[in-house]
């Protein structure tokens, strides 16, 4: 059963519970009550195929949110679900199509889905832009959506708008203030080139559109909604490096 | 000279993928006439974001000035990110009917 020639379709039993977000304990219960089946190798260890662990998560979208987190949290880091991950922009372009389209023909959003889709394209431009050639570890980002429950979440693991924004303006030194600053003010992580406004219009968008938005970098979140300027921002409870994007819609 | 936006596709998003548009389209700006309108035709655009906006349209009017003139401009994605960007940049795009 176990054959070389499989090894890259298998995931250890820690890699498959780092991609599902669970403990690997939970997936030997899984295996004992069929939930979801390993593969035994030459040495008996549970191994889990790849397709499997694919066709779960899709089975299986209860929180793509969780889902995005742990994959900020894993230490180390690990590449996402295939399905979920855009390595680079052309791939996030593509995705970003499919969901244009997917909206599109939902009849109750035909006068803001492409508000959606440019809120999402525009925080997952600013994650390629601002890390390009400069990834901490695993280049690319998170990128899953959940239509039935108008959900879209976007992630990265690079540098965070700290680090990014502090180029241009030293004198920020902390998450909280590095996060306002990217809402509220125009100034571009890219320097020389003067241009920064991709967080703006988002902030713009979602509060002219029933949408609403979590986002964090660092150890700093901020919630926006319809109809409401305000910024919320406040300490998280946990820190990781890069953003974590929440749109709902 | 028109340029009609929708070739570059119906969702315009990324600003390097806006600035690589304007590169690509370069070439075929070199026979502009001294005094020659730019049309840039908006019609058939179904996703504008500011990102690709900004990087190219401010390269086209950086290029031409006030000879840059949008059509078809409408469209409630292209109307919403060009009022952005106008608020934004402190300045007004020259928009026809």
């Amino acid at each position: 059963m176990f054959m070389k020639d499989m090894k890259n379709k298998l995931l250890t039993i820690k890699q498959a519970a780092d991609k599902l977000g669970i403990n690997p304990q939970t997936l030997r219960r899984w295996d004992k009550s069929n939930r979801l089946v390993s593969v035994r190798g030459e040495n008996n260890y549970r191994y889990y195929k790849k397709q499997d662990i694919e066709e779960y998560i899709k089975n299986n979208l209860d929180d793509i949110l969780k889902m995005a987190r742990n994959w900020v949290l894993n230490d180390p880091g690990i590449e996402p679900l295939s399905g979920f991950y855009c390595k680079d922009s052309a791939v996030f372009q593509a995705r970003l199509t499919r969901l244009r389209n997917e909206l599109s023909k939902t009849e109750s959003l035909k006068d803001k889905y492409f508000s959606i889709t440019s809120v999402t394209g525009e925080i997952g431009d600013n994650s390629f832009g601002h890390n390009l050639g400069n990834w901490p570890d695993i280049m690319g980002i998170f990128f899953a959506y959940d239509l039935k429950k108008r959900k879209i979440v976007l992630a990265d693991r690079g540098q965070g708008v700290l680090s990014t924004l502090k180029k241009v303006k030293p004198e920020l030194n902390n998450h909280l203030d590095a996060l306002k600053t990217a809402f509220t003010e125009v100034i571009s992580g890219r320097s020389p080139e003067s241009r920064g406004n991709g967080l703006k219009y988002v902030k713009h968008t979602v509060v002219s559109n029933e949408m609403k938005l979590f986002f964090q970098t660092g150890d700093a979140e901020l919630q926006i909604k319809e109809s409401d300027f305000n910024l919320n921002i406040h300490k998280a409870s946990i820190k990781f490096r890069g953003c974590l994007a929440l749109i709902q819609f | 000279m028109t340029i009609y936006l929708k070739k570059f596709g119906t969702l315009l998003n990324g600003r390097m993928l806006g600035k690589e548009a304007f590169a690509a389209f370069l070439p075929s700006l070199k026979d502009v006439q001294g005094n020659e309108k730019i049309e840039v035709d908006c019609d058939g655009v179904d996703v504008f974001s500011p990102s690709w906006g900004d990087e190219f349209l401010s390269s086209l009017i950086n290029k031409f000035g006030d000879r840059v003139v949008l059509k078809n401009a409408q469209g409630p994605s292209v109307k919403s990110t060009l009022e952005f960007l106008e608020g934004i940049n402190k300045m007004k795009f020259k928009i026809e009917d």
